[in-house]
């Protein structure tokens, strides 16, 4: 027999078959449901307001919130700087660029943590790097930041300097603040540690003659 | 769990060797198909040996296939596959380029070095004026960088242009890739030259 007809009794079949089948379009799943579990008992998600706070202030071209709320909801109110992408849009390509990225941390946020734990945990699935939820959503930001609880004057310094620092971002950030000494923006830095930024590429597979 | 590297399941370390090795059999290849010959390269033009049209098309339509059936069974994820970039002035400036030297010199870049390998000296001067040809594109760079960088296209596929599947794609391409084959080998009987024998030694 002629190679080519070997060939061609081979390669018509297979390619038929190629032909007849849909594309698999299914996404693997890049952590284990154990891994999962791990990141979300350490509750490694989490970024507390302190650190967003600080991070707007200091305008950190690196953050980008986004609210994972309604429009409707977006619309009414915002953090500064954030763009919408509603939780059932998550998946939708014109946000894929957002939130599939290794340059920008994204901070995911709702009115609860609910939400945004979902949005992360989707996305964390999907092998996404550099997505993270607002710790306690805006109602805890709202608590902290922007009506900070005076703690008592027998508090250690640290609470009273941490005091001092929400109720500057708050004004700062719009909030009812009240009175701030100039000197409070100087503050150390808010208490949550900076989270690790992942910085992997992806690489892809290169080619050629 | 494919692509192996982006995956992290090998480090680019091992990528790189795995890469060699693969280099090593594809030079083995080109070389086992005669590829070092610059009279069969040529004879694709003259229509005499047709030998570069079937290696190559037996090669692309069985990485082809064989890369959508990986993807059916879910070992590679595709979107992560590097597609080139499509400069559409650049990609038919340097094909024209390409195929004059081929015409003239007889050998494409890849099987250049395979003929040197085998100590040929018309591949020697072949990669010479490889050479040439890079430091002048490099040191003229500014001359030519609009040209260059004309008419970006992205990455695009020509499943998409057409608007259907990739795997009927593929199955298409074979089709039309076994007519090719049919046509080059009766062409290897019309225009069959006296002093010339396929597969000789």
């Amino acid at each position: 027999m002629k190679p080519r007809l070997i060939l061609a009794s081979v390669i018509l079949p297979l390619g038929l078959i190629i032909a007849a089948v849909p594309p698999n379009t299914t996404k693997a799943y890049k952590l284990t449901a154990e891994q999962l579990l791990n990141e979300v008992r350490e509750n490694l998600q989490f970024i507390h307001p302190d650190q967003v706070a600080d991070m707007l202030i200091q305008k950190d071209p690196s953050l980008q919130l986004i609210d994972v709320r309604s429009k409707a909801e977006f619309e009414k109110f915002s953090l500064p700087g954030a763009i919408n992408v509603p939780l059932e849009n998550l998946l939708s390509e014109d946000y894929e660029y957002d939130i599939n990225q290794d340059v920008k941390l994204n901070v995911f946020y709702s009115n609860g943590s609910t939400d945004a734990n979902e949005a992360w945990m989707i996305t964390r699935q999907l092998g996404y790097k550099n997505n993270y939820v607002l710790q306690g959503g805006l109602n805890y930001w709202v608590e902290t930041i922007m009506n900070p609880e005076k703690p008592a004057s027998t508090s250690p310094n640290e609470e009273i300097a941490k005091y001092d620092f929400r109720k500057a971002a708050g004004s700062a950030l719009g909030g009812g603040g009240g009175d701030i000494e100039p000197a409070a923006t100087e503050l150390d830095a808010p208490a949550a540690a900076p989270p690790v930024i992942k910085n992997k590429k992806k690489k892809r597979v290169q080619g050629g003659c | 769990m494919g692509p192996l590297i982006v995956n992290e399941i090998i480090s680019s370390n091992t990528n790189l060797l795995i890469a060699f090795f693969i280099g090593i059999g594809f030079g083995f290849v080109l070389e086992a198909n005669g590829f070092s010959s610059s009279r069969r390269l040529a004879g694709m033009f003259y229509g005499y040996d047709t030998t570069v049209l079937k290696v190559f098309f037996t090669a692309a339509i069985t990485a082809g296939i064989g890369l959508l059936f990986l993807s059916l069974f879910g070992w590679i994820d595709l979107s992560f596959i590097y597609i080139n970039p499509t400069f559409l002035w650049s990609a038919i400036g340097g094909g024209v380029i390409m195929g004059a030297g081929f015409i003239l010199g007889g050998y494409c870049p890849g099987t250049s070095f395979c003929a040197a390998a085998i100590g040929k000296l018309d591949a020697l001067a072949f990669i010479g004026g490889i050479l040439i040809g890079i430091v002048i594109f490099m040191e003229g760079y500014p001359l030519w960088e609009g040209f260059f960088k004309a008419k970006y296209m992205g990455s695009p596929l020509l499943s998409d242009w057409l608007n259907m599947s990739r795997g009927l794609l593929a199955f298409l391409i074979a089709i039309v890739a076994i007519g090719m084959f049919w046509v080059g080998e009766w062409a290897e009987k019309k225009f069959a030259r006296d002093d010339y024998e396929i597969n000789q030694h």
